[in-house]
């Protein structure tokens, strides 16, 4: 591009603008991986604790505890994305501060019910901020199977009230393969598709 | 109709390229813009530097893995003058 200041015309300007703001705009940033891996892990922990409590009558919560392990592969995963980084768009941002916000408040409502002795409310209350940061993205992202993913949580808080705690597992477990796991996989088919 | 003068710092290709690709990010890198825009690095760079006279951009010098980075951020007069010039446009387009 060269910078010929005096052959420009009105509509070419015009023209120019909206050509550079639609390059800028049609980056689709979001790879999908970290639906997939976060969506992926916690389906196995609950799959895998049900399957303790329901036949060997055992309670293995050690198995959240490799959550831990993912988080922290998880900021070291983003920082090495952030270097290699060309531009940072105000939709990345905001969605990091969502999963961020996701985070503090899914800690807090640990402790509290935790502390409140509350026991059975977690799984019930999992799903309800589980739908808030998914629903969120969704929105910021324009993605549909997202925003589905978010409504069938919620849906999924009211019917977990009314049965056992130990099939509320396999309910965070479906769950999680709506919001997360399956548009973990549209949303990498659709960042591969776009890079091409 | 009342036509407007359109601001001769951003009445030019190149310029008017990186504003507007910088006014839908929140920051981007040189080789970003020199990608979107298929100008040359020496062209650009010239540019960038006008528009950051004009207190349009800012640009921030920094190494990343040992490598020099320079990244391109515009600025609340940036935005300003973006939005003055399209508003002009219009009153030349629209009829």
């Amino acid at each position: 591009m060269e910078n010929n200041q005096n052959e420009m015309t009105h509509s070419e300007s015009m023209a120019l603008i909206a050509s550079m703001i639609n390059k800028a705009k049609n980056r689709f940033s979001e790879n999908g991986l970290l639906y997939l891996w976060w969506g992926w892990l916690i389906f196995v922990c609950c799959v895998v604790q049900f399957i303790a409590i329901y036949f060997f009558k055992e309670n293995v919560w050690y198995v959240w505890l490799s959550t831990w392990a993912m988080a922290i592969f998880q900021i070291f995963l983003i920082k090495k994305k952030r270097s290699r980084q060309m531009v940072k768009t105000y939709t990345e941002e905001l969605n990091a501060f969502v999963w961020l916000d996701f985070f503090i408040c899914l800690m807090l409502l640990i402790i509290i019910i935790s502390f409140s002795g509350s026991h059975q409310l977690i799984y019930p209350i999992l799903l309800v901020v589980y739908g808030m940061p998914v629903f969120l993205s969704g929105v910021i992202l324009k993605f549909k199977p997202l925003i589905f993913g978010s409504i069938c949580c919620w849906a999924f808080s009211i019917i977990a009230l009314f049965i056992k705690p130990q099939f509320q597992l396999l309910l965070v477990a479906v769950a999680v393969l709506i919001a997360w796991i399956v548009p973990g996989y549209l949303l990498r088919s659709k960042y591969k598709h776009s890079s091409h | 109709m009342d036509f407007k003068d359109l601001n001769p710092i951003l009445h030019s290709q190149l310029r008017l390229a990186i504003m507007s690709l910088l006014i839908s990010v929140k920051e981007a890198e040189f080789n970003f813009l020199k990608e979107k825009t298929n100008a040359t690095a020496g062209n650009l760079s010239v540019q960038i530097s006008k528009l950051k006279e004009a207190g349009y951009i800012d640009i921030i010098k920094q190494f990343q893995n040992n490598y020099p980075q320079t990244i391109c951020k515009i600025t609340p007069v940036g935005i300003e003058a973006f939005d003055t010039y399209v508003n002009a446009l219009r009153t030349y387009i629209i009829p």
